[in-house]
């Protein structure tokens, strides 16, 4: 009887112990970095591929990400979407703060600055992405993470984030304006 | 030598698992925290005023015109904004109410009319006057509210004057409709 009772603390004990560590686990995942997955064909050909082989799943570093001096051209970030913050997108950047920026349809004009603080989103795969065209620049408040590496399926290892970068360098140099 | 390892382990490990409980609590349910500036007056203090926010509101889930939020500054994202929602989404909104006719500033008259995208509100302070809010930054978008305001406590008042604990008022939806 008596060892029963001490084995049921021992127990006890240990799973509080276990549930004391999962704000650690929680604000390292928010924070720091992340595995997420990518869904839909935007980003075609630098992630998802193929519709019938698999998804891919990236590596996210989150620590300063929001940082718009961390933030380059041609980085894969995740964001929240500015028209609605429930859903994440995972474009490249196209264009960082105070960059003059060509844009294409359907944006309103054809020539923008991007404001402090924000950045310019792309898809690679253009003609099935809804990105900065669509709604504009983004604050660096929304982004969530940068991709770094793609985890998994073990197949894409090798592959790089930068083999295909969309559209190129779209920036209009200062004499050019 | 040992003993002295394991307690500076243990009481480190100990540190790091309050820190991170205390920072979910902060991001996900709520934050007791201090504002400063004239851009809500007469709702909130310029100095020594602390709001309680309730951070079920995030991402402008169940916000309303009205309500008195937190929000990270578009314009850069370790700075936080406390505004009053004044618009949402497919709202016409008159950029300026204290703009005069005929007042143009870059181009922009601001005695004009803008629709707020979905997904955005538009924010402004309670002093228009002091205030640098969706009139300069334009419609903030929904993801980066973090929280409503849902009371605050001014340490200018006394411990206790008029019933209230450090002058703890609640802070109200100002939202009426005069239709």
């Amino acid at each position: 009887m008596i060892s029963n009772l001490g084995k049921l603390g021992l127990n006890l004990r240990t799973t509080l112990i276990a549930v004391s560590w999962i704000p650690v686990a929680l604000t390292f995942n928010e924070n720091v970095c992340y595995v997420a997955k990518i869904e839909g064909k935007s980003m075609r050909p630098t992630l998802n591929p193929s519709d019938k082989t698999h998804t891919d799943w990236v590596l996210m570093w989150k620590w300063g990400a929001k940082n718009p001096a961390n933030l380059r051209h041609n980085d894969v970030v995740l964001f929240k979407s500015p028209s609605d913050p429930q859903r994440v997108y995972c474009k490249r950047i196209k264009g960082v703060q105070y960059d003059t920026i060509q844009t294409r349809h359907p944006y309103p004009r054809a020539i923008v600055t991007i404001p402090r603080s924000h950045i310019w989103t792309e898809g690679d795969n253009a003609f099935h992405s809804t990105d900065s065209n669509e709604f504009g620049p983004v604050s660096t408040g929304l982004v969530l993470g940068k991709a770094v590496a793609i985890v998994w399926p073990p197949s894409r290892w090798n592959s790089s984030l930068n083999q295909s970068v969309g559209r190129g360098d779209l920036s209009i140099k200062g004499s050019a304006i | 030598m040992k003993g002295t390892v394991g307690l500076w382990l243990r009481t480190g490990s100990l540190a790091l698992r309050s820190f991170c409980l205390v920072h979910v609590i902060n991001s996900h349910f709520y934050e007791f925290t201090e504002t400063r500036g004239e851009s809500m007056l007469p709702t909130l203090a310029a100095i020594n005023d602390y709001v309680h926010a309730s951070k079920k509101y995030r991402n402008g889930k169940d916000c309303q015109i009205g309500d008195c939020i937190v929000a990270v500054k578009p314009t850069d994202p370790y700075q936080r904004v406390c505004k009053r929602i004044t618009g949402m989404p497919g709202d016409y909104i008159l950029i300026d109410p204290s703009a005069k006719e005929g007042d143009d500033i870059d181009g922009q008259a601001f005695n004009s009319y803008i629709r707020v995208p979905m997904g955005h509100v538009w924010v402004t302070g309670d002093n228009l006057s002091q205030s640098l809010d969706s009139r300069t930054y334009n419609s903030l978008p929904m993801g980066l509210i973090k929280g409503k305001i849902i009371a605050a406590n001014d340490f200018n008042k006394p411990i206790w004057h008029d019933g209230a604990l450090f002058g703890f008022r609640s802070i109200e939806n100002s939202y009426s409709d005069e239709f």
